[in-house]
């Protein structure tokens, strides 16, 4: 066991981390979480429009469209929001100006839509919103990439407007960003509207398969396994594996909150991130809550202090206190229960939202809220969705018993030993 | 003593340092510990600590950090796993006390 620990150690942490920790991928995590808060106050008004109760959806239904507005404008166009996210947290990692950065990302995201000229009634031109969603999530990535990669090009080769010595430092930085600008407007422009090239579709094909596969029962057990391996050794696996799977989630979680914004009965993916945190990770990463109860009720003096002090983090969802404190990082007992636990949940919840008996998830509620009542606003007021999180928790909690058996009779056998010890001294 | 302390998202961070800043009055031992995520990490560590403290879940990041903080000579260690719960302050205060000056 101990060999397979430093098998992990040298073999699996390395490449993840080297991969989390790449300049690109780590632009996209900031700038992608920038846009969570927007994503969950957003995704909230769906509860609003659409409240579990149905005397209540009767009297709202005449106001849906109003009520789903702020919707429209945050979740609604998530991309524009990462676009600007990816693009400042990219050019502040390169040392450039951020907020050019961030600039020029949105306008080579922007660039890759055609407005459209609405006649009757008269609105000018108008940006279809479609495209600025979720759906847009890889072209605002790679445009981002795209736009400050030019910006950091031109730096580095100079090409930029001198402004003579005594001008603001604020507008001689705006004066730094033209030549790229004119750089990045024109070549999105001739591709996109010259040669007519759908920048759009093209980057969305390419990104398909992933989607596609990250919504299967595969692409649900490989995140959860290597989470769950990560965090056996210590390491935040969410933050790692999420650096990757983050975007192709949202672009998921983003098709289901459109169809149930369009009163869809049966939403289209399963796999959402809000999955995994309600109904795999209850109490944190390898659903720990369970284990920490067995732990508030041992004889062990050890594990009934880091049991209460890990209960109340745990019920929100953290779980740091009882991976180090227990420990369960590297230790041979807890990695099976920790990881076999998930495996099991996953396969129970997949089975449920496959065959429909619970519903899919499609709001983004806050990570801290209990699970049940997370996973309730998830699924947009399902009541199945909390017997489910029971049954999980049950589950998870039956799988760690044993081995949490075992360990606490070793403890207390070093307790023992160490009682005797004092009392001898003490009597001395 | 200024310390800083830095997590993933500033959540479980938060938790450990309540428990040290208990654990320092007991032992009267004067402290002034702020816990930040990753992303405040880089402003924050500007303002002037004694000592960073890195959560081990994220020691991977020990150099990005360590680059973040460049020529500001603070030192940063990662925290001792066992340190990194309430029921460990005693064990973390004893880690930032090798720093006292």
């Amino acid at each position: 066991m101990t060999a397979f620990f430093e098998w992990l150690e040298k073999y699996l942490l390395p490449p993840m981390t080297k991969l989390s920790e790449q300049r690109h991928l780590r632009a996209i995590r900031d700038g992608i979480i920038s846009t969570i808060p927007m994503i969950i106050v957003g995704s909230f008004f769906m509860i609003i429009a659409f409240p579990p109760v149905p005397s209540w959806a009767a009297a709202v239904k005449p106001y849906v469209g109003k009520i789903l507005l702020p919707y429209r404008l945050t979740m609604g166009i998530m991309a524009l929001y990462a676009a600007f996210g990816i693009g400042y947290s990219l050019a502040k990692s390169y040392k450039l100006n951020e907020l050019s950065g961030g600039s020029l990302a949105v306008v080579a995201f922007l660039l890759t839509n055609l407005p459209v000229a609405v006649s009757k009634p008269d609105l000018g031109y108008v940006l279809p919103l479609a495209n600025l969603g979720g759906s847009g999530m890889f072209v605002a990535i790679i445009m981002s990439i795209f736009a400050v990669e030019v910006l950091r090009f031109a730096k580095e080769k100079n090409l930029t407007i001198k402004m003579p010595e005594g001008v603001p430092e604020c507008v001689s930085s705006s004066f730094a960003a033209l030549i790229p600008a004119a750089i990045i407007i024109t070549t999105v422009f001739l591709v996109r509207v010259v040669a007519n090239f759908d920048i759009q579709q093209f980057i969305m094909n390419l990104f398909k398969p992933l989607v596609y596969a990250g919504n299967t029962l595969g692409g649900v057990l490989v995140p959860t396994i290597l989470i769950t391996l990560l965090w056996s050794c210590g390491i935040h696996g969410d933050s790692i594996v999420g650096t990757v799977a983050r975007p192709i989630w949202l672009t998921l979680l983003d098709a289901n909150t459109k169809a149930y914004a369009s009163g869809a009965a049966v939403l289209p993916n399963i796999a959402p991130e809000p999955f995994f945190q309600w109904f795999i990770w209850i109490g944190g990463s390898g659903a720990t809550i369970g284990l920490v109860i067995l732990m508030v009720f041992s004889k062990s003096k050890y594990l009934k202090d880091i049991g209460r002090a890990s209960l109340l983090p745990g019920i929100c969802n953290i779980n740091e206190p009882v991976i180090f404190g227990a420990p369960i990082m590297l230790n041979p007992l807890f990695m099976i229960p920790f990881i076999l636990g998930p495996v099991v949940e996953c396969l129970i919840a997949y089975g449920a939202m496959y065959f429909n008996i619970v519903a899919r998830p499609c709001i983004l509620a806050p990570w801290t809220l209990p699970a049940p009542i997370g996973a309730y606003i998830a699924t947009g007021g399902d009541w199945k969705a909390i017997v489910l999180v029971c049954i999980n928790f049950a589950i998870a909690t039956i799988i760690y018993y044993p081995f949490f058996k075992a360990y606490e009779k070793n403890l207390l056998k070093d307790e023992e030993k160490n009682m005797q010890a004092e009392t001898v001294s003490v009597s001395k | 003593m200024k310390v800083l302390m830095v997590c993933s998202g500033g959540m479980s961070s938060t938790i450990v340092v309540k428990a040290i800043r208990v654990e320092a009055e007991k032992q009267g031992f004067p402290i002034d510990i702020k816990a930040v995520g990753t992303s405040e990490f880089e402003d924050e560590v500007k303002l002037g600590y004694d000592l960073v403290l890195v959560a081990p879940q994220i020691r991977h990041r020990l150099n990005v950090f360590k680059k973040q903080a460049e020529g500001l000579n603070v030192p940063i260690e990662v925290i001792i796993p066992m340190g990194y719960t309430p029921v460990g302050a005693p064990k973390a205060l004893e880690q930032i006390k090798k720093y006292q000056k």
